[in-house]
């Protein structure tokens, strides 16, 4: 219930804060444009530097934007998109200059008491931190590590700094701030970027040579105490239509592109689809959750969960057809949020003709040999591996008034329910070398989106039943409870925890970030061997 | 010719009734017929209340918008009913709760203006989920959902306000207080953590009465009493459960104290948060809170028990322009009520018009072909209530 009180006050207080700000954040896009990839900044001579700095305004239409400011010599531009190679050396440094309130104070949450990374302090609405979604890299301080770091407004930069694995998968990332409580408003608010770790071609060589797209899906929210249907954002612009211009997505007629997707939504549950000639396509679908498939799939339909990633190959419609990017309604259950459908992006296809490339039915099968093993990647053949634990744990919810469900909890099935508190004790406690089979229920009424750091989990079985493409995924829907004398949704999945550089304190959690700032997340220690 | 006193004491007892009668209906006649909201506007903007005609149908026609002269917060729980309707005498009084001023306002219901206003104490809030209201003839008692306390405030002439005290309560396991009604000198409130607890109020401020316990529902798991009512008798309370599916729960407490619930099991409508008994006491309304519908259960008034009675339709607009349901009023104040409104939480808000009827142990909730009725001034409704209200 604190946790609740915390939270709506946060709403009261820093959702109007804005009204004394001045824009800090750039300009974004105009509805009806064409959409325009984040800037890149890759990594060279195996390393990447950067500065980020983290700041705060209000658009003309009242949204409140945090964002990742990057300098250039043309003007700050938001949340490049940061290219590495396995192996590399990530060093961000990130600067928290999100203008502080008289009344900030009174949002103040205590950080994890004991260990301090960064500049300590009291979780505030203007702390910040950085999550790198999906990274299989050390919960400690300057790299991966929520629960201690804390950064504040008006001090010197923070670095984080990450080593790449070199076994790992490459694929699409993300990062977004995680101070706990806090999340939410600055997500919405479109503090959220691409990280791409290079190497995909050499596991699926039919991107080779391909256009590529990267395209952040964000949400925003103009009044935060009316649960949604929220505004969607691709790549910034407003993908609204048909109450503003649909976004527009350039491409050559018949041309094959290869489009990285990431939901930084906040809450929003996306089916995406691509339409022409009057039916949805097939979508070659390369990885999920920054993981390469084992061998790619065609889909007319992927679903991405709050903080999913998907990659997958588009092929244009020829000359003189009309194409969407759509993600379809979806379903969050009674209680759960209307996820509406949402056209993201109208394709405009012009110039020159693409050479018609036949488009793969089958499996890659035929691929050329020089292709890379999967073996050699991270979580490679887990499916092989003998679990040493078995775990049940479940989402649940208590409802009582519109803030949402009074408490929103997370629980291993024979604990006590109870939300996230920063001293709390781990919830979990295992050890360098446990491989873990999990099943994980939802007993609310609404969607959930299961989120691990640290590792990806593969899915065997959704309600029970062995499922025939075992993804390895980071995050994961878990659909609603229909209600008495229905049976509750669940998936399985193979946790593998035999990294010793994961070793240490993280979080398990629901990816709504409501839900997430609310306490449904946990930890789990993972001792050193 | 003669008149015994044997024949005309009938005749004259039959005047006399008929006076009365007449006399009521004439009164009856020259109160307006009201259905007030607690608009609840969130800061930084000033709330208000909206006021709506009821016509001979039942139909609702914006009649005004009365600034309240503080501010609200847009939602919160449930069970907090904003406002409470006082018709006692030439009492004729509309309170309403403000969470982020954390005051009560008291309104004249024949000039709709402004009689008074008073808070608590320092320490009495509810900005986060809300205050709610519940009231005899002589005080109003407000919930403060945020410090968990009870402030009792006396009614004065011209619909002002005193505040005399307040307490502080918790449920069992630490629960907030959440819903509360009250009737005569007993007050019963609900808390989140699914225990109840009833306070004897005839010296105003609540004592309570010992009688805290867990629900039978809660017990059990997973549902919680919210909302509450209590039968014109004060034979039984009733408790409209957050939950799941729809569950009611009933307790006597006719020896002054609370009893062990009798938990019913009504539908699969979602939750069912906030409740109400028609006048005749025949049917328990029910807000599906977390759903699209609202159901009706058979209640027996003799013994306290609910049986499966209706379920409206998918009421219009859910998700699309609502996204829950709030507490209800009905538009007469005999029989069943003829119809029922509910408050639709959304951007703006609307009131749903169900129309009842109820035969031969069967019932039907259906919804009128022009509802819902738009709030234009309530960017989140979830109390509204009806004058002249329900006689108990």
């Amino acid at each position: 219930m604190q946790s609740m009180l915390r939270y709506v006050l946060a709403i009261l207080v820093f959702g109007f804060s804005f009204l004394r700000l001045e824009a800090q954040c750039p300009k974004r896009p105009d509805s009806g444009t064409v959409v325009q990839d984040a800037l890149t900044v890759s990594s060279v001579n195996g390393a990447l530097n950067a500065e980020l700095t983290m700041m705060h305004s209000v658009d003309d239409a009242g949204y409140t934007h945090y964002c990742y400011n990057y300098a250039t010599s043309k003007g700050d531009v938001e949340s490049p998109t940061l290219r590495l190679n396995p192996g590399d050396r990530l060093l961000l440094d990130v600067k928290d200059r999100i203008e502080t309130d008289d009344s900030a104070g009174m949002m103040e949450m205590p950080a994890t008491p004991g260990k301090v990374c960064g500049d300590g302090g009291m979780m505030m609405l203007s702390s910040t931190n950085v999550h790198f979604h999906g990274l299989n890299v050390p919960p400690i301080c300057h790299q991966d590590d929520v629960l201690t770091t804390l950064l504040q407004p008006g001090k010197p930069a923070f670095q984080f700094n990450i080593q790449i694995p070199k076994n790992e998968p490459p694929g699409l990332y993300w990062y977004h701030p995680h101070v706990h409580g806090f999340t939410e408003f600055q997500v919405n608010g479109g503090a959220a970027g691409a990280l791409i770790v290079e190497g995909m071609e050499k596991f699926h060589p039919e991107v080779a040579g391909l256009k590529e797209r990267v395209f952040v899906i964000r949400q925003q929210y103009l009044v935060p105490w009316v649960p949604g249907p929220y505004q969607l954002t691709i790549n910034y612009q407003v993908a609204a239509s048909p109450s503003f211009p649909s976004p527009i997505i350039d491409m050559k007629p018949n041309e094959k592109q290869f489009w990285r997707v990431a939901n930084a939504t906040i809450q929003d549950f996306m089916p995406l689809q691509v339409w022409f000639n009057g039916k949805p396509q097939k979508l070659q679908l390369i990885a999920l959750d920054g993981y390469p498939l084992p061998q790619s799939r065609f889909e007319e339909t992927i679903l991405i969960p709050p903080a999913g990633r998907a990659e997958f190959i588009v092929q244009a419609p020829p000359q003189n057809n009309e194409a969407i990017f759509i993600a379809l309604g979806y379903s969050t259950g009674p209680t759960g949020n209307p996820d509406l459908e949402q056209q993201l992006g109208r394709i405009q296809v012009s110039g020159g003709e693409e050479e018609a490339a036949e488009t793969k039915q089958e499996t890659n099968a035929d691929e050329p040999a020089t292709q890379a093993s999967m073996k050699s990647i991270k979580f490679a053949e887990l499916e092989k591996q003998k679990p040493t634990t078995e775990r049940k744990l479940y989402f649940s919810e208590e409802f009582g008034g519109t803030n949402g469900p009074i408490q929103f909890y997370i629980t291993v099935d024979g604990q006590k329910q109870k939300v996230f508190e920063a001293n709390e004790k781990p919830a979990i406690t295992t050890q360098v070398g446990a491989v873990e089979d999990w099943t994980i229920e939802n007993h609310a009424l609404e969607t959930h989106a299961f989120h691990i750091h640290q590792i990806h989990f593969k899915v065997l079985e959704v309600d029970g039943k062995p499922v025939s493409d075992q993804d390895l995924r980071d995050t994961i829907e878990v659909p609603f409870w229909e209600g008495p004398g229905h049976p509750y949704h669940s998936f399985k999945a193979r946790f593998d925890f035999r990294d010793p550089t994961i070793a240490g304190t993280f979080v398990f959690h629901c990816h709504i970030l409501l839900h997430e700032d609310l306490g449904m997340m946990h930890k789990i220690l993972v001792l050193p061997k | 010719m003669t008149i015994s006193f044997k024949s005309w004491l009938p005749r004259l007892t039959a005047v006399l009734v008929g006076l009365c009668i007449l006399s009521g209906v004439a009164v009856g006649a020259n109160k307006p017929h009201y259905l007030i909201t607690n608009d609840d506007v969130p800061p930084p903007f000033a709330t208000d209340v909206t006021v709506y005609t009821v016509d001979a149908n039942g139909f609702l026609k914006l009649k005004t918008k009365l600034p309240t002269g503080g501010i609200g917060i847009g939602g919160g729980y449930f069970a907090a009913n904003r406002v409470n309707v006082l018709n006692s005498g030439n009492a004729e009084c509309i309170y309403v709760s403000q969470a982020t001023s954390a005051d009560i306002v008291g309104v004249v219901v024949r000039t709709l203006a402004i009689g008074g206003s008073a808070r608590g104490s320092k320490n009495d809030e509810g900005k986060s989920n809300g205050i709610g209201l519940a009231m005899n003839a002589h005080y109003v008692y407000a919930s403060f959902t945020d410090s968990s306390t009870i402030g009792t405030f006396q009614l004065l002439p011209g619909c002002k306000i005193k505040f005399v005290a307040d307490i502080t309560v918790a449920g069992l396991q630490g629960g907030v207080i959440d819903g509360m009604a009250v009737h005569g000198s007993i007050m019963v409130a609900t808390y989140g953590d699914g225990s109840i607890e009833s306070f004897n109020i005839s010296a105003g401020v609540p004592v309570p009465n010992g009688d805290e316990q867990n629900s039978t529902g809660s017990r059990g798991g997973n549902t919680y009493p919210s909302g509450v009512d209590i039968t014109q008798d004060g034979h039984y309370v009733i408790f409209g459960d957050t939950a799941t599916s729809t569950v009611v729960e009933v307790s006597d407490i006719s020896s002054g104290k609370l009893t062990p619930t009798v938990v019913y099991h009504l539908g699969n409508g979602i939750s069912s948060s906030n409740i109400l008994l028609s006048p005749d006491e025949t049917l328990l309304y029910i807000s599906n809170t977390q759903g699209d519908k609202i159901t009706a259960a058979f209640f027996d008034k003799s013994t306290g028990k609910l049986s499966k009675g209706c379920v409206s339709g998918s009421l219009r607009g859910y998700v699309t322009d609502w996204s829950y349901l709030g507490s209800l009023a009905l538009g007469e104040t005999t029989g069943t009520g003829g119809t029922v409104y509910v408050a639709e939480f959304g951007q703006p808000s609307s009131i749903a018009e169900i129309k009842v009827t109820s035969a031969g142990g069967k019932c039907t909730l259906k919804e009128a072909p022009n509802s819902p009725v738009s709030d234009p001034n309530s960017p989140g409704l979830l109390s509204i209530g009806a004058f002249p209200p329900r006689p108990f």
